[in-house]
């Protein structure tokens, strides 16, 4: 897979983060036509933003032969953004607490707990044929 | 993400603008950054004013070069937060990490 494919609600991207803008622009198209607003399209964006970037170097470790998947679906009121990768699995286990004294001055391991942070609510579901992490936020 | 940068009063400016999400875009800030530490430019402000929003990768670049400065004399200052970033800051507590000011010029007078 050379380039982005869009897909209705779907875009699907090479494991590459030259790609990251081309999710950013697809998600923003979405939202504004969802009305959502402003602040909360930021902060939907920064939330995808960060699990794009962990599908495409911790999920597919930036594999040319794996892709990575965000599909977006609504309610009223409420949207929903599905990130999926071809990994081996993640747990959170793994992850040192961001905010404690000893790991303030980090430069990575932030990305999960900011997404956290900034939606409504996070599932996680692991197999070994990859990630899906969906974000869900009331607008 | 865009960035310009600039000397004022020995300080180095760097300018941001628009969205810091990581990739080729996210390398130019550190890259100029770490530019300017290897010139030995160790007073340094980051213009957060035009910047639409960072995500963590963004934090860590900032990090980086606070860390870097920081272990050489220098410091790296923050310059027009905006609300989004401040919320981010806070939610990760680099609040308590970051100076930041209302200006680039009451940041440059923190360094006298």
């Amino acid at each position: 897979m050379q380039k982005p494919i869009i897909n209705g609600n779907r875009i699907t991207i090479p494991s590459d983060q030259e790609y990251l803008a081309d999710v950013d622009s697809f998600l923003d198209g979405q939202l504004r036509e969802l009305t959502v607003g402003e602040s909360i399209r930021a902060d939907i964006a920064i939330s995808v933003s960060e699990l794009v970037n962990n599908a495409i170097l911790h999920g597919n470790k930036s594999s040319p032969e794996k892709v990575v998947t965000v599909e977006i679906s609504s309610e009223p009121g409420q949207v929903t953004i599905a990130v999926s990768d071809q990994g081996t699995g993640f747990t959170e286990e793994q992850i040192d607490d961001p905010v404690a004294d000893e790991n303030l001055l980090k430069e990575v391991g932030r990305g999960i707990f900011i997404v956290r942070a900034l939606m409504d609510d996070v599932d996680i579901s692991a197999s070994e044929r990859g990630t899906t992490i969906s974000i869900s936020k009331s607008f | 993400m865009k960035l310009s940068d600039r000397e004022q009063d020995g300080v180095v400016i760097l300018e941001p603008k628009g969205k810091i999400m990581g990739g080729p875009d996210a390398s130019l800030l550190h890259d100029k950054l770490y530019e300017y530490i290897e010139h030995d430019k160790k007073q340094v402000i980051v213009d957060l004013s035009q910047v639409d929003w960072m995500n963590s990768t963004g934090l860590g670049i900032l990090i980086s070069g606070y860390t870097t400065l920081k272990n050489s004399g220098g410091e790296l200052k923050l310059a027009n937060v905006t609300d989004k970033i401040q919320s981010l800051l806070t939610i990760t507590k680099l609040v308590t990490v970051f100076d930041a000011y209302d200006s680039i010029e009451d940041a440059i007078q923190s360094f006298r």
